[in-house]
């Protein structure tokens, strides 16, 4: 997918058909009961939406870089993170490539003793 | 009539909400943003709003991608906080004002906007995180009923931001030929600068968020034209959040006095900012 602006995924038509299934996969994680059965069997709660083998090893190994890449709105796959905690920086400085530290510092202007 | 008293603007980051929850306003990272609120909420307390119409964008908890209207207009009783996934935060349901929504989307549809017509949803951060940024978290009850006016812009096509800029001036008038004497405000929300998704996440850009918080009093138009990549570019994929502020904006006269104006970066990721326009009278 090319995208106008560099290093910005427009969700535009292509990436949003692309990632339909596992934004709503996500989506479902506002129902206490299916973020108990994702929390009981990850990978059967991912099957049920129809994910494939690719999409679902971007969300077990976590991976927010390759969840993106396929179609993934942060919007959408942050709330993986209210069942196993990351934060929003840490979102960040995984699909920008950098440690946490490094882009607190050099994305946000933070001193890495100050940060939260 | 209802009266419009005032235009407001804010950032509506769901960790402003998060520090509120956690007691963490007076903490090295957030105190410098919450210093400068206050005359936000002193204006707000001595202009006794009845009604706040506010504009925001939904993230994935109202709607999801099944169905995505580019405007939609509350018109139900009673909207209640939603589950985002941490389950719904400990604040009061919002009373609405039913009559001026539907009020509302009759003017629309006759000035030739068509919005989804909206009677019964919960609300996410989106509409949570300014109103208690300007009324503070009540025990109970707000002091203010609330009309939503929700906005796509998560995915595209989003509207034109000159779109939006023309739906604020209907929205003034659907405003001031409602049969009441409700005092009412218009709350634009989201941004500053922001970028959550892709290689240039962390992106912010204060110089343009300055920029943005002088020329939407005294240059709007600028703002209009502008294109929507043109927002993306400038402030973020998220940061086009800020072409609602321009909602707020149209419905406010083209002479206006800017009564307080306050920024810092970084707000978790974002450039937060506040605003309070008041109409300059003749």
């Amino acid at each position: 997918m090319e995208d106008r602006i560099p290093e910005t995924p427009l969700f535009d038509r292509s990436r949003q058909l692309r990632g339909y299934r596992l934004n709503k996969m996500a989506m479902g994680l506002v129902d206490p009961a299916n973020r108990e059965a994702f929390r009981q069997d990850e990978e059967a709660y991912l099957d049920r939406f129809g994910l494939s083998a690719e999409e679902k090893r971007a969300v077990m190994a976590r991976n927010w870089q390759e969840m993106v890449r396929l179609g993934g709105n942060v919007f959408y796959i942050l709330k993986i993170s209210a069942i196993s905690p990351a934060r929003m920086t840490e979102i960040g400085a995984h699909q920008a490539g950098m440690d946490h530290d490094t882009f607190l510092r050099e994305r946000l202007g933070k001193k890495p003793a100050g940060s939260q | 009539m209802a009266k419009l008293i005032g235009g407001l603007g804010s950032s509506h980051v769901p960790s402003i909400g998060a520090a509120m929850d956690k007691g963490l306003t007076q903490t090295e990272d957030w105190k410098p943003f919450f210093d400068g609120i206050g005359p936000g909420r002193d204006w707000v307390a001595a202009n006794r709003p009845d009604v706040a119409v506010v504009v925001f964008n939904d993230h994935g908890n109202s709607f999801f991608l099944d169905k995505v209207p580019t405007f939609a207009i509350g018109c139900a009783e009673r909207y209640d906080p939603i589950d985002e996934g941490w389950g719904p935060r400990a604040i009061p349901s919002f009373e609405g004002h039913a009559e001026l929504g539907w009020h509302i989307i009759d003017r629309m549809v006759e000035n030739r906007f068509d919005p989804m017509i909206v009677q019964e949803i919960e609300v996410d951060h989106g509409i949570q995180v300014p109103m208690e940024l300007f009324f503070g978290k009540p025990d109970k009850a707000w002091p203010v009923r609330v009309v939503p006016v929700f906005v796509n812009v998560i995915q595209y096509p989003i509207p034109l931001p000159s779109r939006c800029y023309e739906l604020g001036q209907v929205l003034r008038r659907a405003i001031e030929s409602f049969p009441g004497d409700e005092r009412v405000v218009v709350i634009g929300t989201g941004g500053l600068s922001h970028q959550l998704q892709g290689a240039r996440a962390g992106f912010t850009n204060p110089e343009a968020d300055r920029e943005f918080l002088r020329d939407i009093a005294s240059n709007p138009g600028r703002l209009a034209a502008l294109s929507r990549e043109d927002y993306v570019r400038l402030f973020g994929s998220e940061g086009a959040e800020l072409m609602m502020w321009l909602v707020m904006r149209g419905a406010m006269d083209p002479d206006v006095v800017v009564k307080h104006s306050h920024y810092f970066v970084p707000a978790s990721m974002t450039g937060a900012g506040m605003l309070v326009l008041e109409n300059r009278v003749a």
